[in-house]
């Protein structure tokens, strides 16, 4: 019982720690991958979409309090959205195979970084343009590394255990 | 309890989560449209609570990866210092009478205070970072921020123990530059919170490769800090002035330690804080 209110924070803190640790190491030509965001989908495919806003919440969160504090909430806004609409294919009633749920990672990666550059206030050529030199490499990575985590995620331990 | 919990439940299941979804954003515009005042204060509770200690685990973590390589660029540098600390000595003993004779001011006489970089911004644009020393520490807001290499930033917000580090990257940090060959004075601002850039007159004949120091103007830090040199030059809107793309001396998100001068800003600084 304790093991099912921890996974999630645990989980949670694993995806931090690999961000600010593990993410710098294997980072290309500046571009690395992002685990909060591998967190959150896989957060939203398995319960859904309240728990996926939650998580969000709180993640985005934490990510705006080490950000300018001019742009506090845009992370908490494009995390709770990611949250929501990822935990609309929630598995319980959908039936995903791991190359449709590594896209729907790439996908809310994008409307992640779309609501965060606009809640942020970029102006339209920039936001055009760290789409493509950031928000699609960063995106592409990230569905790589977010690919294994899900194989072992989704088929390993955490497999159809609902609370 | 039992009522409150299904109750809860019961609001959560509408619209499949849309209450708690637009709950939740409504909270999170409302961070956002929050007074700068208010988002201070939230951050400050935030980090002083929660955040400080769990960035300090995480750091600790990351710090024992970076050890054993540390150690072997240590001994590098050490075999390499001790070279020039035999030059040193010599250029030391010329640059005192060279100092007796043009009465040299020491800008940079400030007590220095070293840190450890405790906590980053997990996202992907590092602005800030925080840093284990404080007010105990004698730190202060506005206080320069360096390393080895050249500069780093200033310190944005302290408390007792611990300090953030607003970065040269943070497009809210902008400040006056020197072309260290042509001491041309230009302008250095950060470019999608990621990329430096610096507005320089046209006709000073600035070139790639020039290097950047801080003009000293500005009233925040000292004049002569390192920041970068220049890596391309493009055209602005203005004729009279172009574009450089700056490549810092330092990796941002690789730094460890870091210096802080213990240099309060000037005067007419301080007035505008107020």
């Amino acid at each position: 019982m304790i093991w099912l209110w921890i996974r999630f924070p645990l989980l949670f803190l694993v995806a931090v720690v690999m961000q600010t640790t593990v993410s710098k190491w294997i980072r290309i030509f500046d571009i690395g991958p992002d685990f909060i965001i591998i967190f959150i989908v896989l957060i939203a495919l398995r319960r859904g979409p309240v728990v996926g806003a939650l998580w969000g919440f709180f993640a985005g969160f934490a990510l705006d309090v080490y950000a300018p504090v001019e742009w506090l909430g845009a992370h908490t806004i494009s995390m709770v959205v990611l949250g929501f609409a990822v935990g609309q294919l929630e598995e319980r009633f959908l039936t995903l195979n791991l190359g449709m749920k590594i896209g729907v990672l790439g996908l809310g990666f994008f409307i992640c970084d779309i609501v965060y550059y606009l809640a942020v206030g970029f102006e339209r050529g920039i936001v055009f343009n760290l789409l493509l030199t950031q928000t699609l490499p960063e995106s592409l990575y990230t569905m790589v590394c977010g690919g294994v985590a899900f194989k072992f995620l989704f088929e390993g331990n955490l497999k159809n255990k609902h609370v | 309890m039992f009522k409150i919990t299904r109750f809860l439940k019961a609001i959560a299941s509408i619209g499949h989560g849309l209450v708690v979804f637009i709950f939740l954003l409504f909270l999170a515009v409302i961070i956002r449209k929050a007074d700068v005042m208010v988002k201070n204060s939230i951050v400050t509770t935030a980090l002083s609570t929660i955040f400080y200690p769990v960035q300090s685990v995480v750091s600790s973590i990351d710090d024992f990866y970076g050890k054993s390589i540390e150690n072997e660029q240590l001994k590098r540098e050490n075999a390499k210092l001790r070279v020039e600390l035999f030059r040193a000595k010599e250029g030391l003993q010329e640059l005192s009478r060279l100092h007796k004779l043009v009465r040299f001011e020491n800008q940079w006489d400030y007590p220095i205070v070293t840190a450890r970089v405790v906590g980053r911004n997990p996202g992907r644009f590092l602005t800030t970072f925080i840093i284990n020393r404080g007010k105990n520490h004698g730190l202060k807001e506005e206080m320069p921020v360096f390393s080895m290499r050249g500069l780093v930033g200033k310190i944005s917000k302290v408390e007792w123990n611990h300090a953030s580090v607003q970065l040269l990257v943070d497009p809210n940090l902008k400040l006056s530059v020197m072309e260290k060959r042509t001491r041309v004075i230009g302008f250095l601002e950060s470019v999608k919170g990621r990329n430096l850039s610096a507005m320089i007159p046209t006709n000073a004949g600035v070139k790639t490769g020039d290097t950047l120091i801080t003009s000293g103007l500005g009233g925040i830090f000292p004049k002569g800090i390192e920041v970068g040199v220049v890596d391309d030059i493009h055209k602005s809107d203005l004729e009279v002035m172009r574009y450089m793309d700056i490549l810092p001396f330092q990796e941002f998100s690789l730094l460890e330690e870091v210096f802080v001068m213990q240099k309060e800003p000037d005067w007419i600084v301080r007035e505008m804080l107020k």
